[in-house]
C-alpha cells in the first residue's frame, strides 16, 4: 500500500510538473477559494482579536443593571423600568460593591452647540463614581463632584471628540455649551479611549445626575442604568445572583416571571461580540466555500480531459503488469495533489489579501489566521481533490487494456 | 502468483498448451468469430512466428496469448497456470511476470526516459527506486542502448525505441517475448538490426512468439504456424517451402 502511494505520488509530481501552467489552471479554482476562504477568516479573527483586547480596557470586575422588555410585554405597552429606588436598595443591601453609579441617558440624540459650531452627542447623567467605574479619567480639569450632584449644578465633562466637533480651545475648561436649550459650565476634558464597535467612547457629554432628572421632565417614568464596579474580593456570579435575588423581590417578581432586567459584564458583552464575529465568519466561509466546489469541479474536468488523452498511457501501463488499483491511486493522489498545491498557494494568497486590506484600511484590526483555519483549508482542499478524482480515476482504471491500447 | 498445479503438467510440459480456443464477438446482429477452436504447444526455448493476413484472428490470438482478452471458449495454460480462471489482478500479474509484450509502434511512455520506462514494469513489482534503475539499467545494456539511458522516446530515432520497448519487455525476464509485428514500423536495415537482436535473443534462451504478416520476418524463427479466418491451417517447420 505505501509503495503504491509513494510511486503514484512519484509519477503524479512528475506529471504535474510536466505540465506548469495547466496545472496551475486547473488548480486556479481552489486558489481562488482557499484565498477567499483565508481572507475572510483572517480579518474576522483579527477583528475579534481586536474587540478582545478593547473589551479588557473597559475593567473586567463592572456591572452594568439595565431594565429589560420583553418584546411581547413592549407590544401590550408595557415597559419595565430601574428606578432611583432600585439605586438605593443596591446602595444600602448590595454586597462585595466597590462603587455605584446611576447612569440617566437623555432620551434622544441631544443637540450640543458652542459658538456656531452644533453637532448631536450621547449625553449623561451620572455620579462621581462613574469615574471608577468606567475607568473614566480627566485630562484637564476636574470630574463631576458630589456637590456637583446635590446643588444640581449645571455643569458637564466632555469626551475629546466632542469638543473637536465644537472647536473648543485644547484646553475647553471653563467654556459655556449649550446643551439642548440650557447652558453647561465644561468643567472637565476626558481622556480618549477610542471606538468599541463603531461606537465611539469619546463622543460622550457627562453631567451630574441631579441635574439630568431635573432637566428630564416627568420622574415617574424614568429608566436608569445603574453602573457599579465590584470590591476586589468580590466574585461576579456571587453579586450578579444577589443583585437579581434583591431586584426580583423589589419588583414583586413571582417565581414564574422573568427578569424584567438584565445584568452585564463586559465579558459577557465581548461574548455576544465573539458569537456575532464567529457568526459572520461561518457564514461568509461557508459561501465562500461554493467556490472551492466549483474549484473541485475544474480539477475535475481537467482530469478526465487527461485520463482520456492519456488512454493510450493507461494501455501501456495495463500491458505491462499495472492493475486496477495502481491506476486508480495515481489519478487519485494525482487530483489531490493538485487541489492540496492550489490550496498550499491559496492560502499564503490570502494571508497577503488579508494583510493588505487590513493594513489598507485605517484603524482596521491586523490579519490573523488561526492554526484550525489553515489546516481545515488544507483539509478541505485535499477532500475536495479526492471527491472530484474519484470520477477520473474510475474512469481511468476501468479502462479494458486492450480499447486502451489501441486508442489513438 | 494465483498459479494452480493441481492437474498441472511434470517439468517436461510445455510453456504454453492452448486448447480449443475459440473467440466470439458480437457486431450487431452477427456473430463474428474472430478465433475458432485453435490448439497449439509452445515449448520453453521455442521460436514460433505466427502469421496470416489482417482479419485472419493473429490479433485476437496475440491478445489472449498476452492474457489482455479472456477466450470465448476453450483453455489455455501459462507456465503452470490456467488463465482463462483468472481474474483481472491476477491477469495483470500475469502479463508483468510471465510476459514481456514488443508492439508494433513501441507503446512508450512519451514523458518518461528510455530508463524511467524499462524501469517502469517494476514499480508494479514493488522494487525499489534504485534497484530499479540498475535493472533498467543492465537490460538496457543487453540491447545496446547504455547510453541513450537519459533520451525520452521522441529524442530516439524508431529503431532505438524499438530497443527500449524490447530492454522494457526484457527487463522482467518473462517466460515469453511477446512481439506484435515488432518491425511493421521500421526501414528494412533497423527491422534487420532487430531481428539479430531477437535471434541473438533467442540462442540465450528466451522464448520468442512472434506475430506477423511478412513471410521473411516469419521465417527467421524455428516454427511458423498460419491462421486463416480464425483457424490454424499449417504448422510447418521454418525454411519449409510454402504450399
Amino acid at each position: 500500500m505505501f509503495h503504491v502511494i509513494f510511486e503514484s505520488t512519484r509519477s503524479a509530481l512528475v506529471s504535474i510538473l510536466a505540465h506548469g501552467l495547466r496545472s496551475f489552471l486547473t488548480t486556479l479554482g481552489i486558489v481562488i477559494g482557499v484565498a477567499s476562504v483565508i481572507a475572510v477568516v483572517s480579518l474576522t479573527q483579527g477583528m475579534s482579536a481586536f474587540i478582545g483586547e478593547s473589551f479588557s480596557s473597559l475593567g473586567s470586575n463592572s456591572l452594568t443593571i439595565q431594565s429589560h422588555t420583553p418584546i411581547a410585554e413592549q407590544m401590550r405597552g408595557v415597559r419595565a423600568r430601574l428606578t432611583p429606588e432600585d439605586l438605593e436598595l443596591i446602595e444600602r443591601r448590595g454586597e462585595g460593591i466597590a462603587s455605584i453609579t446611576p447612569i440617566l441617558y437623555a432620551n434622544r440624540s441631544t443637540q450640543v452647540r458652542y459658538a456656531a459650531q452644533t453637532t448631536f452627542s450621547q449625553i449623561m447623567g451620572t455620579t462621581y463614581a462613574y469615574r471608577d467605574v468606567a475607568q473614566s479619567w480627566v485630562q484637564r480639569g476636574r470630574f463631576i463632584a458630589e456637590s456637583d450632584n446635590l446643588t444640581r449644578r449645571r455643569v458637564a465633562v466632555i469626551g475629546e471628540t466632542v469638543r473637536e466637533d465644537l472647536a473648543l480651545p485644547e484646553n475647553p475648561v471653563n467654556e459655556y455649551v449649550d446643551l439642548g436649550g440650557e447652558w453647561f459650565k465644561v468643567i472637565g476634558l476626558l481622556e480618549p479611549k477610542g471606538e468599541i464597535m463603531g461606537f465611539n467612547q469619546d463622543d460622550i457629554v457627562l453631567v451630574p445626575y441631579a441635574t439630568m432628572v431635573s432637566l428630564s421632565g416627568n420622574q415617574a417614568r424614568q429608566d436608569i442604568q445603574i453602573q457599579l464596579s465590584l470590591s476586589e474580593d468580590a466574585e461576579v456570579a456571587d453579586v450578579t445572583r444577589q443583585l437579581t435575588a434583591l431586584l426580583r423581590n423589589a419588583h414583586d417578581l413571582g417565581p414564574d416571571e422573568d427578569d424584567d432586567f438584565t445584568i452585564n459584564t463586559p465579558e459577557q458583552l465581548m461574548e455576544t461580540f465573539d458569537t456575532i464575529i464567529n457568526m459572520v465568519t461561518l457564514v461568509i466561509g461557508g459561501i465562500v466555500s461554493i467556490s472551492l466546489l466549483v474549484g473541485g469541479i475544474g480539477i475535475m474536468n481537467i482530469m478526465l480531459v487527461s485520463v482520456t488523452e492519456r488512454t493510450r498511457e493507461i494501455g501501456i501501463c495495463k500491458a505491462i503488469g499495472a492493475k486496477r488499483h495502481h491506476i486508480l491511486a495515481q489519478f487519485l493522489i494525482e487530483a489531490m495533489l493538485l487541489s492540496l498545491l492550489g490550496g498550499l498557494i491559496g492560502l499564503a494568497l490570502g494571508y497577503g489579501f488579508g494583510t493588505a486590506i487590513s493594513s489598507s484600511i485605517e484603524s482596521f484590526p491586523p490579519a490573523s489566521i488561526p492554526l484550525w483555519a489553515a489546516a481545515l483549508a488544507m483539509g478541505f482542499s485535499a477532500f475536495v481533490g479526492i471527491l472530484f478524482g474519484i470520477l477520473p480515476a474510475a474512469k481511468a482504471a476501468n479502462l479494458d487494456p486492450i480499447d486502451a491500447l489501441r486508442y489513438e | 502468483m494465483a498459479a494452480k498445479e493441481s492437474t498441472g503438467p511434470g517439468e517436461n510440459a510445455p510453456l504454453i498448451r492452448l486448447r480449443d480456443i475459440a473467440k466470439h464477438y458480437e457486431m450487431g446482429s452477427q456473430l463474428v468469430r474472430a478465433l475458432d477452436g485453435v490448439s497449439v504447444e509452445i515449448n520453453r526455448g521455442d521460436w514460433v512466428s505466427f502469421i496470416g493476413s489482417s482479419g485472419s484472428g493473429k490479433s485476437t490470438f496475440l491478445n489472449i496469448l498476452g492474457c489482455l482478452d479472456r477466450p470465448t471458449r476453450g483453455q489455455y495454460f501459462l507456465n503452470g497456470a490456467y488463465v482463462e480462471e483468472l481474474g483481472p489482478n491476477q491477469l495483470a500479474e500475469i502479463r508483468n511476470r510471465e510476459i514481456g509484450f514488443i508492439f508494433q509502434s513501441f507503446n512508450l511512455l512519451p514523458r518518461a526516459t528510455a530508463l524511467g520506462n524499462v524501469a517502469q514494469p517494476l514499480i508494479y513489482r514493488r522494487i525499489g527506486y534504485r534497484r530499479r534503475r540498475e535493472m533498467a539499467r543492465e537490460a538496457l545494456r543487453r540491447v545496446g542502448l547504455e547510453d541513450r539511458v537519459d533520451h525520452l522516446p521522441n529524442q530516439l530515432s524508431g529503431g532505438q525505441r524499438q530497443r527500449v520497448a524490447i530492454a522494457r519487455a526484457l527487463v522482467t525476464e518473462p517466460s515469453i517475448l511477446l512481439a506484435d509485428e515488432p518491425t511493421g514500423n521500421l526501414d528494412s536495415r533497423t527491422s534487420a538490426d532487430i531481428m539479430q537482436l531477437f535471434d541473438q535473443l533467442h540462442r540465450e534462451g528466451q522464448t520468442l512468439i512472434l506475430v506477423t504478416h511478412e513471410e521473411d520476418v516469419a521465417g527467421l524463427g524455428d516454427r511458423v504456424v498460419e491462421l486463416l479466418d480464425g483457424k490454424i491451417i499449417r504448422d510447418r517447420r521454418a525454411g519449409e517451402p510454402l504450399a
